[in-house]
């Protein structure tokens, strides 16, 4: 029933979309309306159902045993995932920003326009960005953990990461940057201050809610990976240091439910999961708006 | 007349995103079992076969014992749906009544239906009197002469202790005289990696043996049998796990031992009414000659 | 000492610059290095174009999963775009404030969560449904695991994605366009699809184009609804494998010239996305121009 409603509703639109009418009638006005509203309704109606099925399924197997500092196999506590996710996060993100800050500054700028270089960091950020995670997960375990020995470890994790979000966070800056106006730079330069005080004081200060949101989207993707992660920081549950293993929340559900043994933990996972993007998401719309109005 | 037809497509929309929930209470979360479908069909049309990836344990043993494999390699049909873990071939086999797949028996429930092999339930017993055929070993591997906590290790999980948990765990001991175990206090980190199926009772294992002894830190590796192998051949684990026999070029390399065995069950929906299949019938099914129910149900 | 500063940060700047250039170059390097000299061994046509993949008797042939990779993608795009077009229409210019404070957090939400979970949804609820509806119609299928429901389900998936993407760049347009329209006479619904539509066409397009590259490059959700059989079909009611499956299906077991035949897969997986991205900026540059 869905796909057939979805499929005529598809080709309707896509008619409505591209022929251009000698005609433009109310009843076509409707029927764009119709399909406008249909869409919108079935795209939120497939998001409510998606969620509500994760908070059926997950929601009555949380229990406060689940939150316990050590795991093992009779109670397969979360709170060891909980802290190397948020382990993983930040120095995935000291890694990755810094990095991917720079270059944006150096490419907006510093650069010259038309240089040959920036062409050329331009079309390997698009390739890195479209790289999927599994190809991440491949290149981590033969480079970090293979040839540079750092095993199954927090470490190759958080680096395989980093790559992985380095042009989602360089992209994202460099629209927040161009989107300074000129005369703030003019200004700043007219006063007398050089190049690098005119980006520290000037330019990356307003660009800051546009960086930021860069930064979140970079959180959600570490948060939900599984593919690049299993094969370069383990599956250990436990607290790990630098070059020990750990498994963040998404394998951790990957794991309980492996077996077919954990479901019901599994899903107890995924609902932790889904407050964890839900807190970052309002917690980054809450300092954009904060930054933007100041 | 054109808003008829745009009000018709929304309605259209939303019945069809209201279908879609409703069709969901029927599967709720794949553990309600699917009663409200038995008896509607006298099991019959096309067969669906799930099987395990190329080279899991799992597989490389089932198609081994079962004749699938032969001299020409592995004859898994290529219309198999391919599942990458157990939950994925549990929750397919629930949610499909012409389904067929394999599991350990350890993670059978009650999602779904073992059904017998020659006559012979897929039990603990069956599989410990020799009766059930399907079974395989859980295999650990060290690189030369374990030395310190991995030794150590090696013994409790022998030791009338280890294969305590070992049968309570749901899998089947390979020696019932073992005598108790006595640590030698080792102390040190080593890692432990490999197959997933044999990672649940690998859990339960380590943390019995630290109870033991708290000086030894044992680390667990969740991944597959052939990189717990390759693990323990370049040093990555001290101890490699594998639910598969070792292959000859890992034996070159690496001493195998045996730990348990496992019962491999031949799983269908609850609702299909076929409970006895033969060795060969399996075969069948899982080459591909056999693609209906109606041929094995008699 | 001032001077120094800057030229020491210009420094750091260009080397951080660098950096990107660099995972690309080592990322290339080991896929390739990996990848490469089993093409080579297996023959680049067989490799290729062979329909046959049974890497336990040694034959290696991937345009199964090509196949499988662009039927997919295209499912989702067919069903994807359109919907999420239109609901970005709606989130742009229909929808009352009020609403929108909890909508647009729903499809920040939606993009949020990890793919597995997708997987299990699939699963438990399109894979059975798909194979009910088939049913229904009289079909001889007895599995939903097809390319239908791997391609409703990457529809679903990349939703946010276009949807995010599509309004932003609907929203960019300069409102002085929709007032024109308007006061020429045209009503609210030919303003916004003759009008602010075209005007928003790259933006909408980039989304599309991250679409598709989510599509291909998904790899967790997939397994878990496509069915995975290695071989071609020509029906949307059968399963097929997908080139991301292909790779985290067997990667963990390979040896050998397998596991380069896999890595081999992942490099051809990433010449497919070199291509797309050089499609779309020449596109771009072509409109630019």
């Amino acid at each position: 029933m869905t796909t057939e409603a979805t499929s005529a509703a598809k080709k309707t639109a896509v008619q409505a979309a591209e022929k251009k009418p000698r005609v433009y009638g109310r009843g076509k006005a409707r029927l764009q309306k119709g399909l406008v509203y249909g869409a919108a309704i079935l795209t939120f109606a497939v998001l409510l159902f998606l969620i509500a099925y994760i908070l059926i399924n997950g929601v009555p197997h949380l229990k406060p045993s689940l939150f316990e500092w050590t795991y093992n196999s009779d109670n397969v506590s979360m709170m060891p995932a909980i802290i190397t996710t948020v382990e993983m996060t930040l120095l995935a993100l000291l890694l990755a920003v810094p990095f991917g800050l720079f270059t944006a500054v150096y490419l907006n700028e510093y650069a010259s326009r038309g240089n040959k270089l920036v062409n050329v960091i331009r079309i390997t950020t698009e390739t890195l960005s479209g790289i999927p995670s599994i190809v991440y997960g491949l290149f981590g375990m033969l480079f970090f953990v293979t040839q540079l020995h750092w095993g199954y470890s927090l470490l190759a994790g958080a680096m395989t990461l980093a790559i992985m979000i380095l042009p989602l966070i360089m992209r994202t800056a460099e629209e927040a940057l161009i989107s300074v106006p000129d005369t703030y730079r003019e200004g700043s330069f007219g006063l007398g201050a050089g190049r690098l005080r005119t980006v520290f004081r000037i330019v990356l200060p307003s660009a800051m809610p546009g960086i930021l949101s860069g930064i979140i989207l970079a959180i959600g993707r570490i948060v939900g990976e599984t593919a690049a992660l299993i094969f370069t920081a383990g599956t250990m549950a436990q607290i790990p240091g630098l070059f020990q293993s750990g498994r963040t929340l998404a394998i951790h559900m990957y794991v309980l439910s492996g077996e077919g043994l954990n479901m019901n933990e599994a899903y107890a996972t995924a609902v932790v999961l889904l407050v964890v993007v839900l807190l970052m998401n309002t917690i980054s719309a809450l300092v954009a708006k904060k930054l933007t109005k100041k | 007349m054109k808003k008829s037809v745009s009000l018709l497509l929304a309605g259209l929309m939303l019945c069809g995103a209201l279908a879609g929930c409703g069709g969901n209470d029927s599967y709720g979360a794949g553990e309600s079992g699917t009663d409200d479908s038995a008896a509607s069909t006298g099991t019959s049309g096309a067969i669906t076969v799930i099987s395990r990836e190329d080279g899991s344990g799992t597989r490389s043993a089932f198609v081994e014992l079962t004749g699938v494999e032969d001299d020409n390699g592995d004859n898994t049909t290529v219309d198999a749906e391919i599942a990458n873990k157990t939950d994925v071939v549990l929750t397919s086999v629930a949610g499909n009544e012409s389904a067929i797949g394999y599991v350990s028996l350890g993670s059978l429930n009650g999602t779904v239906k073992a059904v017998q092999v020659d006559g012979v339930d897929a039990t603990v017993e069956n599989v410990k009197s020799g009766s059930y055929t399907l079974s395989r070993p859980f295999n650990i591997a060290t690189k030369g002469e374990p030395t310190g906590v991995a030794k150590d290790f090696i013994n409790f999980i022998l030791s009338a202790d280890g294969q305590a948990i070992v049968e309570e765990e749901g899998y089947i001991k390979v020696n019932d005289e073992a005598a108790a175990f006595t640590t030698d206090g080792s102390e040190g980190q080593i890692a432990v990696g490999g197959s997933s199926s044999v990672s649940p009772v690998m859990e339960k294992l380590i943390e019995a043996y630290k109870a033991v002894n708290p000086k030894a830190q044992i680390d667990l590796q969740t991944s597959d049998s052939t990189s717990g192998m390759t693990g323990a051949m370049d040093g990555t684990f001290a101890i490699g796990m594998a639910s598969r026999e070792l292959k000859d070029e890992e034996k070159a390399e690496l001493t195998g031992t045996s730990i348990a065995l496992d019962g491999i069950a031949v799983v269908v929906n609850p609702a299909n009414t076929v409970s006895n299949l033969t060795m060969d019938q399996i075969k069948t099914i899982y080459t591909g000659e056999t693609t209906d129910w109606a041929d094995v149900a008699a | 000492m001032k001077n120094l500063l800057e030229i020491v940060m210009h420094g750091v700047f260009f080397v951080c610059a660098l950096a990107s250039i660099l995972a690309v170059a080592l990322i290339c390097v080991f896929l390739f290095a990996n990848g490469i000299p089993a093409i080579r061994e297996i023959g680049v046509l067989d490799f290729l174009t062979g329909t046959t993949w049974k890497p336990g008797n040694d034959v290696y042939g991937i345009l199964p999963m090509i196949v499988g990779s662009i039927y997919i993608t295209a499912g989702a795009i067919v069903i994807g775009v359109p919907i999420g077009l239109l609901t970005a229409i709606f989130m742009a210019f229909y929808c009352p404030k009020r609403i929108y404070g909890v909508l647009k957090p729903c499809t920040e939400l939606l993009a949020g969560i990890p793919s597995i979970v997708y997987g299990f949804f699939g699963m438990v609820v399109i894979v059975p449904t798909v194979l009910d509806v088939a049913k229904f119609f009289g079909s001889k299928i007895s599995s939903g695991s097809t390319i239908l429901s791997a391609s409703i389900l990457l529809g679903i998936m990349i939703l946010p994605t276009i949807i995010g993407v599509s309004e932003a760049a609907l929203r960019a347009v300069p409102n002085a366009y929709y007032e024109g329209a308007v006061a020429m006479g045209a009503t609210h619904e030919r303003a916004i699809f003759s009008v602010m539509l075209p005007a928003a066409k790259s933006g909408v397009l980039a989304g599309i184009v991250l679409g598709i590259g989510r599509a291909i490059g998904e790899t967790m959700a997939v397994i878990m609804v496509a069915g995975n059989q290695p071989r071609l079909t020509g029906s949307l009611l059968k399963g097929i494998r997908t080139m991301t499956a292909n790779i985290v299906i067997e990667m963990g077991y390979a040896t050998g010239l397998h596991r380069e035949a896999l890595i081999a897969t992942g490099v051809v997986l990433f010449v497919f996305i070199l291509l797309i991205n050089l499609t779309f900026s020449v596109l771009k540059r072509r409109k630019d121009a």
